[in-house]
């Protein structure tokens, strides 16, 4: 690590409440992995930071001796918009990227409630929003990745064309790693035209069952929804939003199509209003005194339903949940430690819930719950992994999913 | 350091293996022995020692965990369509048929899953969820006959995954046997499973990581509509420059793909699609939404005149349709009718580039007297070469190979990959070099050996093979063997 890239961590600088003696920001891909190796060599205990926006995520730290940021590799690399494929550097947040790739009526199709929120970040926790409805979360999007090793190496995997088998697939390894494998330097991505015009059909329900059951009918039609979410935020107030985007004329018979199907009270948004609803559902990540992501089989919809009511009515706990209908979703929720700590083993016990990460919450929520959720059958295999690619244990050490 | 694994099945082991599977399931014959010694790469051969044929996930455990505990490197087996000697046996190992794990296990249309064993046809699955107005969306050319374990295993796409993805976008869960005989659950079947996306390095590792058992996939609704049309043109660039223009106007098509002169003579011959005469012919198809249909469909077929398409046919029916695919599905075994023999190479290139590269590998052919077809996805740059050529003329194998790999050479100067789908395999370990460093490729093996320290998990593919044990990949460094003086390289 050459000097000019190292100062001491300032108060900013806070990984969940531990200040980091030292911060390094490379400013190129080989002394990013360069710092990777010296941590190593030196058994530091290091976290990668993008835009800093998820650092509460995770178990809490024992301690943190270094923060490499990736502040200085922010760079677009290459917009191939005849192919339709992008290479970014980590650093350069995603709303930089898609204001860059809209120029060509393009977007790289992920929402993130962050708006800090880098591409690094983004692959790391494969952070999604509800554009996954039609094109997947960020690891589906990925054709390509340079990673930064805790041995010094940079490595490839992938390619920059959307068809691909050649080699094992890295950059499906480091989704999800919550940086606990590699430094993510780079990533090529495939995109997608940026859609002529959009409309969302929103419909309240003060019955579980009706949304429910709406929720349903719409899912098995021919309507191809762009984004399909739902949303219980107050006692028996259920919300379903339909966004359809495509040509004009295809969008009007699809909206069309979607009212004979919906009982609730409907209204059709767009424009800016369209626009602030969606972010609105982005935006239960955000606030509130913890946040639990979960899943569901989108046939347990009225179950879950009911088990946040049940939550709101005897567990005080005051809850706002968002979800995409295929079964992802996030809520927020306020109230004691212990009632919260009480909610998300109620989660946990609940057949029909699963998949129950506590994303943020306080230092006391989070020493009561296990953040990650209960052991599984393959969590040895990935650690297998680990201890080849971060022999030190250095990185993100104690505080990610393995 | 892993360890060197030297294969000897003894009657005993073999013995062991009746023991599990029952004396049917544990083929030793040569003439049973046969069918196993290749895949649809009938070049490449190996006599395995033992073919076995499990019938459920305990059964396939006990078997791994025999190997791991004797060193016996084993390869597992689909219905053996791979076009890369994925299922190559290793000589004196043991292949691991799945053909008998064949139970469709549970189809839950509310949720769109499905759960089914390796040994079960990719069509199978639309077959069964057919009825209720469902499709299993990749369709690999062999989806009549490929099993979804080897689709798992090669990550298999299909002329339709420009708009609707590869295996790895529709494979939720895996129940997967590892080389050690621990059996895990890969993936979840609800969204969000915590950590790293195990999942996402198994699809497409080429049967290197573990024997999949039980596979949950997700199904889509059948499209309301599906559009297709066929343009002729003059040249390939015109058609070329059409795609072009179809991508830019933010239209994504279900499907893409493009025949040249000779694989059109080709199907001609063989299945009688009764094309129009041309230099090149363009399908494209839309599906979706009947009105988003309709109005781009218009839009394609604009766009198609006005690049100088001589004729446009649109279907008009699921028959004429269907006659269209079957003049581009069947091309590739349709070389037969022009040519004694033929090579299937499968490269890609950016889109963008085709036109440039189509034109190197005219030269190419040109240059070596050797006819060369192309049929090819034309919407994400996936070329399939067809090399034709005469094995009873003396050489012609070889250059055929050669013009293969020189084709290869020009998908990676193009900035694409050695292979878009028919996987790594035995066949293509070699090239990886070309377009992976040596640094990448100590990476993959890394994660290799941490999953399957033994390396008996189908060996010898998809990274190219170490010469000594023990030996990184890569450019040649000297072996500690060999730095001891006890053994030399030959």
């Amino acid at each position: 690590m050459t000097a000019d890239c190292l100062r001491p961590g300032t108060a900013g600088d806070r990984v969940d409440g531990e200040l980091p003696p030292q911060v390094a920001e490379p400013d190129s891909p080989q002394a990013f992995a360069d710092a990777l190796k010296q941590a190593s060599a030196g058994r530091m205990s290091t976290v990668i930071r993008g835009g800093g926006t998820k650092l509460t995520w995770g178990r809490p730290p024992a301690a943190v001796d270094l923060v490499v940021s990736t502040s200085r590799l922010n760079r677009l690399i290459a917009h191939r918009h005849g192919d339709l494929t992008v290479t970014v550097q980590a650093g350069m947040t995603l709303r930089e990227l898609n204001v860059a790739l809209s120029g060509e009526r393009q977007w790289l199709p992920i929402d993130s409630a962050f708006d800090e929120a880098t591409i690094g970040g983004i692959v790391a926790t494969n952070d999604s929003g509800p554009s996954r409805h039609r094109n997947g979360t960020p690891r589906d999007l990925v054709i390509g990745i340079t990673l930064a090793l805790t041995d010094g190496r940079l490595v490839k995997a992938g390619g920059t064309v959307v068809k691909n088998v050649a080699g094992y697939d890295l950059g499906k390894l480091v989704s999800g790693s919550h940086g606990t494998l590699a430094g993510i330097v780079d990533v090529t991505f495939k995109l997608v035209p940026i859609p002529q015009s959009s409309a969302t059909l929103v419909a309240i329900y003060d019955d579980a069952a009706a949304i429910a059951r709406d929720v349903a009918a719409l899912d098995a039609s021919q309507i191809e929804a762009a984004a399909f979410d739902i949303r219980a935020d107050r006692e028996r107030t259920y919300q379903l939003y339909l966004r359809i985007a495509t040509s004009p004329a295809a969008r009007d018979a699809q909206i069309a199509a979607a009212r004979t199907l919906v009982s609730g009270d409907a209204t059709v948004l767009t424009d800016v209003a369209e626009r602030a609803a969606w972010a609105a559902q982005l935006e239960t990540m955000l606030h509130g005194d913890a946040t639990v992501r979960f899943s569901w089989l989108p046939s347990r919809l009225p179950q879950v339903l009911a088990l946040l009511e049940e939550l709101r009515r005897a567990g005080n706990v005051g809850v706002t949940f968002t979800g995409r209908v295929l079964g992802a979703g996030v809520a927020r929720l306020t109230g004691e430690t212990t009632a919260l700590a009480a909610a998300v083993g109620r989660l946990r016990s609940s057949a029909d819930i699963g998949n129950v990460v506590l994303l943020r919450g306080s230092q006391d929520l989070k020493e009561r719950v296990e953040v990650w959720g209960p052991e599984r059958t393959s969590d040895r295999v990935v650690r297998a992994v680990k201890n080849r690619l971060d022999p030190a244990g250095i990185l993100n050490a104690g505080r990610g999913p393995i | 350091m892993a360890q060197c694994t030297i294969a000897v099945v003894t009657d005993q082991f073999v013995q062991r293996l009746r023991s599990i599977c029952g004396d049917a399931a544990v083929l030793r014959e040569p003439v049973q022995l046969l069918t196993y010694e290749c895949d649809a790469l009938p070049h490449l051969r190996e006599k395995p020692a033992v073919v076995v044929l499990p019938a459920s996930t305990s059964e396939v455990q006990q078997v791994v965990q025999l190997c791991s505990a004797d060193g016996v490197p084993f390869v597992a087996r689909g219905h053996g369509t791979g076009l890369s000697g994925g299922a190559l046996p290793v000589p004196g190992g043991v292949v691991i048929s799945l053909a008998r794990l064949n139970r469709v296990l549970d189809i839950d249309i509310p949720n769109k899953r499905v759960t089914v064993e390796p040994g079960v046809t990719n069509l199978e699955i639309t077959r069964q969820v057919a009825p209720f107005g469902y499709y299993y969306a990749p369709d690999p050319s062999s989806q009549q006959v490929c099993s979804i374990g080897g689709n798992v295993a090669e990550n298999s796409g299909g002329a339709h995954c420009l708009k609707y993805g590869f295996t790895v976008h529709h494979v939720l869960e895996a129940e997967a046997v590892m080389p050690d005989g621990e059996i895990v659950r890969i993936g979840s079947s609800l969204p969000d499973a915590p950590g790293p996306d195990l999942l996402g390095v198994l699809i497409g590792s080429e049967g290197t990581l573990a024997i999949v058992t039980k596979v949950v996939v997700r199904i889509l609704r059948r499209p309301e509509t599906v559009q297709t049309l066929l343009a002729a043109y003059n040249s390939t660039s015109d058609a070329g420059a059409a795609v072009s223009e179809i991508i830019g106007a933010g239209i994504v098509p279900a499907a893409v793909e493009m025949m040249d002169a000779l694989a059109i003579r080709a199907a001609e011959a063989a299945v009688h699609p009764n094309f129009p005469p041309a230099d090149t012919v363009l399908i494209v198809e839309l599906d979706g939404p009947a009105a988003e249909v309709r109005e781009l469909f218009a839009t394609v077929e604009a766009i198609c005149r006005r690049t100088g398409s001589t004729v446009v046919e649109v279907a008009q029916n699921d028959e004429q349709r269907m006659r269209i695919w079957r003049g581009r599905k069947a091309a590739f075994a349709a070389m037969g009718r022009v040519s004694p023999n033929y090579y299937v190479q499968d490269g890609v290139v950016p889109r963008t580039k085709l036109p440039e590269v189509l034109g190197r590998i005219r030269a190419l052919s040109e240059r070596s007297g050797l006819g060369i077809g192309n049929v090819f996805h034309a919407g994400d740059g996936n070329l399939h070469p067809l090399i034709c050529y005469d094995e009873r003329i003396p050489g012609q194998s070889a250059l055929a190979e050669e013009v293969a790999g020189e084709i290869l050479q020009y998908c990676v100067e193009a900035g694409g990959s050695i292979t878009g789908e028919h996987g790594v395999g035995a066949d293509k370990k070699d090239y990886m070099p070309r377009m992976f460093s040596a640094d990448d490729l100590d990476v993959m093996q890394q994660l290799r050996d941490a999953v399957d320290p033994q390396r008996l998990c189908n060996p010898g593919k998809v990274l190219p093979t170490p010469r000594l044990c023990g030996e990184v990949p890569g450019p040649y460094r000297e072996h500690p063997v060999e730095k001891a003086g006890l053994a030399e390289r030959f």
